[in-house]
């Protein structure tokens, strides 16, 4: 009985908690059984993985343009660093070390002709965030004309990415700062 | 009136966000320095005068709280302004550094007309 018991644990770990990843989002695991999944046409989705301790990270997001006022550049690079860091600590408060993350990216396909420059700009921003940081990346599957699907395994940080049809990737709805991301300054 | 330049050290162990405060602060005419955790923001305050400190909380080695807490222990840093810029959002966090003795307290991400106008007030 305790034999048939510990075999059905066994094929209840082995069983994926699959998780999606939505928009806007940044998800944090150490469990072996939980995969994270997302679909992405222009989109960016950036996998992060420490090896020792065996937990990942994966985030979805598409950047708008900057608020009016700000500097112009491509994207809001400081909503996108928020964003970044963001997942970084959530790393970091599971056990993760900075120097030792591992990444991967995968998106930003120019699935809409309209939306080619962002998509491409997010790309660019995830890339350059990676090595302003000092980040390896060890993989990247980004630009192209199809939508990827992308599952992550965060606790062994194995990823499979596959080219899937357009209709599958979700809209994307490029993100404004929410009302409450407006920096907002206490004195005591 | 005072000509002086305004001296900031800003304390932040992620290089993109140095960067950003770097670019927010100097076109607004201040004179910016940075470190990238605690200890080496100790290190430079061992050595520099300064007059304003904007630190992160989640830093490697010594983190944003360890960093006030040191630099209110000693007669030389007790009156400095010391804000905090940091993506930790709960009331227990601000309460605790509050509690070490920060000055201010900024969300991230930060809006460089605030941030700006923060440091003005408090170095006044």
């Amino acid at each position: 009985m305790l034999e048939r018991r510990i075999y059905a644990a066994d094929a209840a770990a082995l069983q994926p908690q699959r998780i999606t990843v939505m928009q806007g989002q940044a998800l944090v695991s150490a469990e072996p059984q939980v995969e994270f999944t997302t679909v992405l046409g222009s989109c960016v989705a950036l996998c992060l993985f420490d090896p020792d301790a065996r937990v990942g990270g994966m985030n979805h997001f598409l950047l708008a343009e900057p608020p009016s006022g700000f500097a112009a550049t491509a994207v809001d690079e400081h909503y996108g660093t928020y964003l970044m860091e963001l997942l970084v600590n959530q790393m970091l408060g599971k056990g993760a070390r900075k120097a030792r993350l591992r990444a991967h990216l995968y998106g930003g396909a120019n699935v809409n002709r309209n939306m080619m420059r962002i998509g491409t700009a997010n790309a660019e921003f995830a890339r350059g965030f990676l090595q302003r940081e000092g980040i390896d990346l060890l993989r990247a599957d980004l630009g192209g004309t199809n939508a990827r699907r992308v599952d992550f395994r965060p606790a062994s940080g194995q990823v499979r990415c596959k080219t899937v049809e357009d209709r599958l990737a979700p809209t994307p709805q490029p993100i404004t700062r929410p009302a409450i991301a407006t920096g907002d300054v206490e004195l005591f | 009136m005072s000509t002086t330049t305004t001296r900031i050290l800003t304390v932040d162990d992620s290089p993109s966000m140095r960067a950003l405060l770097n670019h927010a602060l100097t076109t607004e005419g201040f004179d910016v320095s940075q470190a990238e955790d605690g200890i080496a923001a100790l290190d430079w305050l061992a050595l520099n005068e300064v007059d304003v400190v904007i630190t992160d909380i989640n830093m490697p080695r010594l983190d944003g709280f360890g960093l006030i807490e040191r630099l209110r222990e000693g007669s030389r840093h007790r009156d400095r302004p010391i804000l905090v810029l940091t993506t930790e959002s709960s009331d227990e966090k601000k309460a605790r550094a509050r509690a070490a003795g920060a000055t201010g307290w900024i969300v991230k991400p930060f809006d460089p007309q605030k941030l700006v106008a923060a440091v003005r007030r408090v170095s006044h």
